[in-house]
């Protein structure tokens, strides 16, 4: 088995792709192994890694992310990829993705240079069932199927500074049920450090808890 | 048959943008007509991947004149019709909503503001006010919430469409770039489970039986040859927005009456002044707020009041004094003296309120 870990989240706008990719990114580096999170998405120019990208780095992450200034007409003309992304799958280590939403965002990986042979790359649907787009099983399966490559589903189920561990495991269970029908593994649940320890190691389901520290809402353009 | 969009309340988490289109579809709109910008691109995003489910629709037009045109179009064709704009989008949009003011045609627009002048920033401020209240040529015969949150967004988006149809005057919800991407819950209903009557459109033209006879002829102007007849009839549409005008008006105010300092501001903008004022208020500082929700028709006799028992005011926004100017015109001949925080295109926190309003008080 490789040791590597090559992870691209992706889901539904607004799901928490960016938080879980970055705070995976910091829990891997944290086991003292080399990381590199790269910022692929080219979806949307809001809340992106751009803008917190130093914090990170300074975290012991290496961060492949345009800087603001460094772009022209964000949100206007469209987005490039930072060429340096492109060859992400190239640096030595774990190589953790944060991809655009929905489709469009997973088509994206097409630009990844050898995504289609990397025999470590997962892709991992981040769900918010609070979110009304992917509130229940129906939905969820419905939308992964049409997402295209995905290998596996994070349950990220909050609402924001109102979330409880109830609203938490009711995502489990959601969640899991929708990966028992798209027959895919659910890598994790993530919920707020407090949250976290409350649920425990594992949430209602049997899944691994992962505990988050929020900074994306410093990410704002 | 379609479905209830909400089949029962529940607390959600959304952008608000996302918040508009669930909106729109609680309240029955038919159709969205729009141009994409941003940032309000996610209202047309998430309306056409829910409107097909619903036995909605949506139109795509060729710029924002056309959105603007096909708008009127559609509520002509007694359809609840909608469409959503900002920035320079919102400039092209004022010559169809001034039809619509002509016509007293009941649109709905969405304004995600963004910086000005001309394309500016993508990404936020407030200075839409003075287009969106009085743009266009006319009179400024529309009526303009400024909303402040997600909870807002929906209660505001469903509320216009019953405004509009019931005074047959453009209805604009004016929110932000921040507004428009920022995530936060809400509680999303179903507007009749609360109660809330939502007002049936019906055909301008096209309309059962024969002018005359059955019924009046169907005849809406926006040319006129003489001039009485337009004084005629926009006398009698201003004396219609006055009579509406103490009906539809909204505001907010908060720890007014011992206040050394009373603070303005609308929309996001209020959240920082409210925030301050709870701050400096726990540290025993006399500081009240002020929040007009419709910036037009503006709550006239309350800000004359205002003006008239306070010394000072502090008008905050993310304008060079947009708001500041619409509150003289209201307060006109009362003796308040009006001090500013502008910061155009840019957000304004509690600390920086707080900051100004200690200088103040020195």
């Amino acid at each position: 088995m490789s040791e590597r870990i090559v992870e691209a989240y992706t889901g539904e706008y607004a799901g928490g792709k960016s938080e879980n990719a970055l705070n995976r990114a910091l829990e891997l580096a944290g086991l003292g192994r080399k990381v590199t999170l790269v910022d692929f998405d080219i979806v949307e120019p809001v809340y992106t890694l751009r803008p917190i990208q130093e914090e990170l780095i300074a975290l012991g992450i290496t961060v492949i992310a345009w800087k603001t200034k460094e772009t022209m007409g964000l949100g206007e003309a469209g987005t490039t990829l930072k060429p340096s992304a492109k060859w992400a799958l190239w640096h030595q280590g774990d190589i953790i993705l944060d991809i655009g939403y929905g489709v469009e965002g997973v088509k994206t990986l097409n630009l990844l240079e050898g995504a289609d042979a990397d025999p470590d790359l997962k892709v991992i649907a981040v769900i918010n069932i609070s979110r009304p787009m992917t509130a229940t099983v129906a939905d969820i399966v419905e939308q992964v199927r049409e997402t295209g490559r995905i290998d596996g589903l994070l349950n990220n189920t909050h609402l924001s500074d109102e979330t409880t561990a109830a609203v938490v495991q009711e995502g489990a269970r959601v969640v899991t049920e929708a990966a028992r029908l798209l027959e895919l593994p659910v890598v994790a649940t993530a919920a707020m450090a407090k949250i976290a320890q409350e649920i425990g190691p594992v949430d209602c389901m049997g899944n691994p808890v992962r505990a988050l520290t929020r900074f994306m809402q410093k990410a704002f353009w | 048959m379609t479905d209830k969009v909400i089949e029962q309340e529940k607390r959600a988490f959304l952008t608000g943008n996302e918040v508009v289109a669930w909106a729109a579809l609680a309240a029955e709109a038919d159709i969205m007509y729009g141009y994409p910008i941003t940032p309000q691109n996610e209202i047309m995003h998430y309306w056409t991947r829910l409107a097909p489910r619903y036995n909605k629709t949506f139109l795509q037009t060729e710029d924002e004149l056309s959105a603007g045109f096909t708008t009127v179009g559609g509520v002509l064709a007694g359809r609840k019709a909608f469409t959503a704009t900002a920035g320079p989008g919102n400039t092209l949009m004022q010559e169809p909503i001034s039809m619509a003011e002509m016509l007293r045609l009941p649109i709905v627009v969405v304004i995600q503001q963004r910086g000005g002048p001309s394309t500016a920033t993508v990404i936020y401020s407030q200075q839409e006010v003075t287009m969106t209240t009085i743009g266009g040529n006319g009179e400024g015969m529309r009526v303009v919430y400024s909303t402040s949150s997600h909870q807002e967004l929906f209660d505001y988006t469903i509320k216009a469409f019953n405004v509009a149809w019931k005074y047959r005057f453009p209805t604009f919800v004016l929110g932000d770039g921040y507004q428009a991407k920022m995530r936060e819950p809400l509680t999303l209903y179903d507007p009749e489970s609360r109660g809330i009557e939502l007002i049936k459109p019906e055909p301008y033209v096209g309309k059962e039986g024969t002018p005359g006879l059955d019924r009046p002829p169907a005849q809406y102007r926006n040319t006129y040859s003489m001039e009485e007849e337009l004084y005629e009839k926009l006398t009698d549409y201003m004396k219609d927005y006055n009579d509406m005008a103490p009906a539809v008006a909204e505001y907010q105010e908060s720890n007014v009456e011992d206040a050394e300092l009373v603070i303005i501001g609308h929309g996001i903008v209020f959240r920082a002044v409210k925030a301050a004022v709870d701050n400096l208020r726990e540290r025993g500082i006399k500081v009240g707020y002020f929040r007009p929700v419709t910036l037009r028709p503006l709550p006239v006799p309350q800000i004359k009041e205002l003006f008239s028992s306070k010394k000072k005011v502090l008008v905050v926004e993310s304008a060079f004094g947009q708001l500041a100017r619409l509150l003289k015109e209201a307060a006109y001949g009362s003796t308040a003296e009006m001090l500013t925080l502008f910061k155009p295109g840019v957000g304004i926190t509690s600390e920086e309120v707080e900051a100004e309003v200690e200088k103040i008080l020195a």
